[in-house]
């Protein structure tokens, strides 16, 4: 197990994520997309802690952080989606296009 | 040997389930192909012997993704899969930046000299997350902290439905707050 | 400073009347006649004290003026005769005419005669000569509104301006002859080239002021002007300043053999010439102004031949009666409205005082013993006899002829009488004739050996020639035989028919033909060459900078225009792009910042 299998791996979600959250029209499959890339990183920043400086623990604490933020990112998404659909009865962000021009 | 196979099996898993999140149809199966992808990516990191943060990992993946089902069918149309369908836009462009970021990342990793360190393992990864988060890192806690309560207060001011404001006017002055059952509810 | 009082209070008084204007025209008369009285007698007061002042001018030349002898007589003449005619003028002038302006213009007149005859040098004659000349053209183009009378004027002037470019010439020689502060009485001293240059200059500036051959025809048209202008400007003074000037500088003319002898010639063969003329004249102001010129030419004569004494009597006897006679035809004018010989038949008739006064003085013109010209003209002949015989002759053949036009004037004005209306002369005209004319009568006893000789002390002239008694009556019977032939032949209705002499040889129309008309078109010439060439070449480079203007902002202007447009466009248009990215699509929005962050991320490793 070397360092760039895991580093290749955490490349392809991301990468996956990306275009997931450049496709997708819908709000909550933005978010999957996201999700995924947010994932990504707990994995590459565990490999770095792991090949690099295991002897700290400010990798791990990385990865604590990408938690959190996954957490928080999809229940903000969410309250964000509930009231975009109460106001315009919507859930796709190509309606959303009021920052136009 | 083992961690090897173990590893590729969880991590071309992880790609695959994650492809699929966005290949089927239904709502409900793409929420559990993302779960899917994030057991996997777990398995790898519970590889790198970090037992708590694996864990927490899945843990946390599975209370999400129920949660995101039941919003997944809330608010989406074709919540079964009944129907195929594909709602996608600038499929080309998203395909095209994806893959060029892929490569790129993939170039940076097997050209990049990446440092080593012959420093050892710690025995008890656990122990050193949880010193580390409880002294050094304590600073890092409290925003975290912060942050989850100000998400809490965000999300709860942008989910309900009516609020003072729009009970009692902009500035709240309204003598009489405006309710479409009079005295409002669950007063 | 009775010199200077002499000179400056005629000329304050007649510039303040010009410049007064018509408000001064009641005064005027009054002031004018108190002026000349006043003149009188500082001149009469000045010819016996014989002042002289003088004051500085340029760097090292000072200007002065003097009274000797001979400027005596002539500022006590000038100021006499002005007298005369400015108390004839209040009579004559209505209270219709510019009576300030006339006044004004004879006095300033006066006191730039009176400067020139006290002139001590070259530059305040100069001056004071070009003054009167200027005096002369305003007065006799007097009536101006009448456009001949205004040519006349043009024409007298230009005529003694070309003539007074003699003395510039002569000014110009005698500074660069060495002549010391330009003195009069210097000329002759200037080195050899130059002293001929002065005198060639000082006697054409004379012959063109006096009238003389080739210049008469000038006097002829200033006869357009009013009678008291002719009696004083072109009787006794200003046509007398030419032969003033001769007498003055005759001993120049002495050393410079020829031009005496010209002086002599043209002043002799002038008497005699403009007498035929005065015969054949049909105006009677006219043969008074052929008369002046001929009388004028015997004082050329006089200083041509070196008889400054005689020259200068007969130019006070000629001052007075001229100006007598003038005034006599202006009374005439006055009454009868006419100066035509024919119209005037039986005039002295009619109007007896001033007839018997006008005969005396006619008489006194033709030579008539005893009277003063015969005096002065003899004393002119013996020094022309002493000079030449031919010059004698010429003069006595000159003297018939100045009988025979008295004579045939005499013979008109004493015909019976034709009725016809009459206005009545007042007092003002009559008043100065008879004092005149005693004047005229009397004069002649400077020609008395003892006055004579006086005379020629106080002129400071060298011996006199001595008149034999044989030349006086030579004379006198010459002048009595002119006049009874020419008033016999007048009775019988012989009027001389008009020719050559009565169109006073036709110099004018030759003058105007030889010297003006080339003047003229060689203007015309030089006028059209600077709006051709020298206004042409001016508007060239103006329509050259202008066409170059036009070709910058055409070419030049189009494309750095052309640039900046161009800068603006792209701006425009750029900044019409710039609002594109902003779709208000979140995954536009992903797609950017991706991108954006992968070229940053790849900066970052490159750099």
């Amino acid at each position: 197990m070397i360092l760039q299998q895991f580093l290749l791996l955490a490349a392809a979600l991301f990468s996956v994520g990306l275009y997931g959250a450049l496709s997708q029209q819908s709000i909550v499959m933005i978010m999957m997309g996201l999700e995924l890339m947010a994932n990504a990183v707990i994995v590459a920043a565990s490999a770095y802690w792991y090949f690099a400086s295991p002897s700290r623990p400010d990798g791990q604490v990385v990865v604590v952080v990408a938690l959190v933020l996954m957490a928080v990112d999809m229940a903000i998404g969410f309250a964000v989606t509930t009231a975009i659909f109460r106001r315009r009865d919507v859930d796709m962000t190509d309606s959303a296009a009021d920052l136009k021009g | 040997m083992w961690a090897h196979i173990a590893f590729w099996v969880c991590a071309v898993g992880s790609v695959v389930t994650g492809v699929a999140v966005f290949r089927v149809d239904s709502m409900a199966r793409a929420t559990f192909a993302l779960l899917a992808s994030f057991v996997f990516a777990a398995g790898t990191v519970l590889l790198l012997n970090l037992a708590y943060l694996g864990v927490l990992v899945i843990l946390m993946m599975i209370m999400e993704m129920v949660v995101m089902v039941v919003f997944m069918i809330m608010y989406m149309m074709n919540p079964a899969g009944l129907m195929p369908m594909t709602m996608v836009h600038n499929q080309k462009g998203s395909l095209a930046i994806a893959g060029a970021v892929f490569a790129a990342l993939a170039a940076g990793i097997f050209l990049i000299p990446w440092p080593t360190s012959g420093e050892p393992r710690p025995e008890d990864t656990t122990r050193a997350l949880g010193e580390a988060l409880m002294g050094s890192k304590m600073l890092v806690m409290m925003v975290l902290g912060l942050c989850l309560f100000a998400t809490m207060v965000a999300t709860v001011v942008l989910a309900a439905h009516r609020g003072r404001y729009d009970r009692y006017g902009d500035r709240l002055d309204a003598k009489r707050p405006h309710d479409p059952v009079r005295g409002g509810l669950n007063r | 400073m009775t010199l200077w009082l002499l000179i400056a209070l005629p000329f304050l008084a007649g510039t303040a009347l010009l410049v007064s204007g018509h408000r001064a025209d009641r005064l005027a008369p009054w002031a004018g006649i108190a002026t000349a009285a006043v003149t009188a007698v500082l001149a009469i007061v000045a010819a016996v004290s014989a002042p002289e002042v003088s004051m500085p001018f340029l760097a090292g030349l000072r200007i002065g003026l003097g009274v000797d002898g001979l400027s005596a007589v002539m500022v006590v003449t000038v100021a006499v005769v002005l007298v005369a005619v400015l108390v004839f003028a209040a009579g004559e002038f209505g209270a219709a005419e510019s009576r300030a302006r006339f006044h004004g213009l004879m006095l300033v007149f006066a006191g730039a005669m009176l400067v020139t005859v006290t002139a001590r040098d070259l530059i305040v004659l100069l001056m004071a000569w070009e003054v009167v000349g200027a005096c002369s053209y305003a007065l006799i183009g007097f009536w101006w509104r009448e456009e001949r009378r205004a040519g006349s004027g043009v024409v007298a002037f230009l005529t003694t301006r070309a003539g007074d470019l003699g003395l510039y010439l002569a000014a110009g020689a005698a500074l660069a002859g060495g002549v010391g502060g330009l003195t009069l009485a210097g000329l002759p001293a200037a080195a050899g080239g130059w002293r001929d240059a002065v005198a060639a200059g000082l006697v054409l500036a004379a012959l063109g002021k006096s009238a003389q051959l080739p210049f008469s025809f000038w006097l002829s048209r200033a006869m357009d002007g009013p009678s008291p202008v002719s009696a004083l400007l072109h009787s006794a003074t200003m046509v007398a300043a030419g032969a003033y000037l001769l007498l003055r500088v005759e001993p120049l003319l002495a050393v410079t053999g020829w031009a005496a002898t010209a002086t002599a010639w043209i002043g002799v063969l002038t008497a005699l010439v403009l007498g035929a003329i005065a015969v054949a004249q049909r105006d009677l102001k006219q043969v008074l102004a052929a008369s002046t010129c001929s009388q004028i030419g015997f004082m050329v004569l006089a200083a041509g031949t070196g008889g400054v004494a005689a020259g200068t009597g007969q130019l006070v006897a000629h001052a007075a009666t001229k100006s007598l006679l003038f005034l006599g035809a202006g009374a005439w004018l006055v009454a009868l409205d006419t100066k035509d010989l024919a119209r005037l038949k039986g005039a002295a008739r009619r109007f007896p005082v001033l007839g018997s006064v006008f005969t005396v003085g006619a008489l006194t013109l033709a030579g008539i013993p005893p009277l003063s010209i015969w005096v002065t003209k003899d004393a002119v002949l013996a020094s022309a006899l002493a000079g030449s015989p031919a010059l004698y002759v010429v003069g006595l053949a000159a003297a018939l002829l100045s009988g025979a036009y008295v004579g045939r004037v005499l013979a008109v004005l004493w015909l019976p009488a034709e009725p016809d209306a009459v206005r009545p002369l007042n007092a003002w005209l009559l008043g100065p004739l008879p004092v005149l004319a005693l004047a005229a009568t009397v004069l002649g006893i400077v020609g008395l050996p003892g006055p004579a000789r006086w005379f020629a002390t106080l002129l400071g002239a060298a011996e006199v020639p001595e008149t034999s008694w044989l030349e006086l009556v030579v004379s006198g019977a010459l002048a009595i035989a002119g006049a009874l032939a020419a008033a016999s032949w007048t009775r019988a209705e012989k009027l001389a028919a008009p020719g050559l002499f009565a169109g006073w040889l036709g110099l004018e129309r030759l003058t105007r033909l030889v010297v003006v008309t080339p003047t003229v078109r060689l203007a015309d010439g030089l006028a059209r060459f600077d709006d051709r060439v020298v206004d042409g070449g001016v508007r060239a480079a103006a329509a050259t900078a202008g066409a170059l203007a036009r070709l910058t902002d055409l070419r030049v202007e189009w494309s750095i225009e052309g640039a900046v447009r161009a800068v603006a466009r792209a701006a425009r248009s750029l900044g019409r792009q710039a609002p594109r990215p902003q779709t208000g699509q979140l995954h536009h929005y992903y797609a950017q910042a991706a991108v954006g962050l992968g070229v940053l991320v790849l900066l970052l490793i490159v750099l």
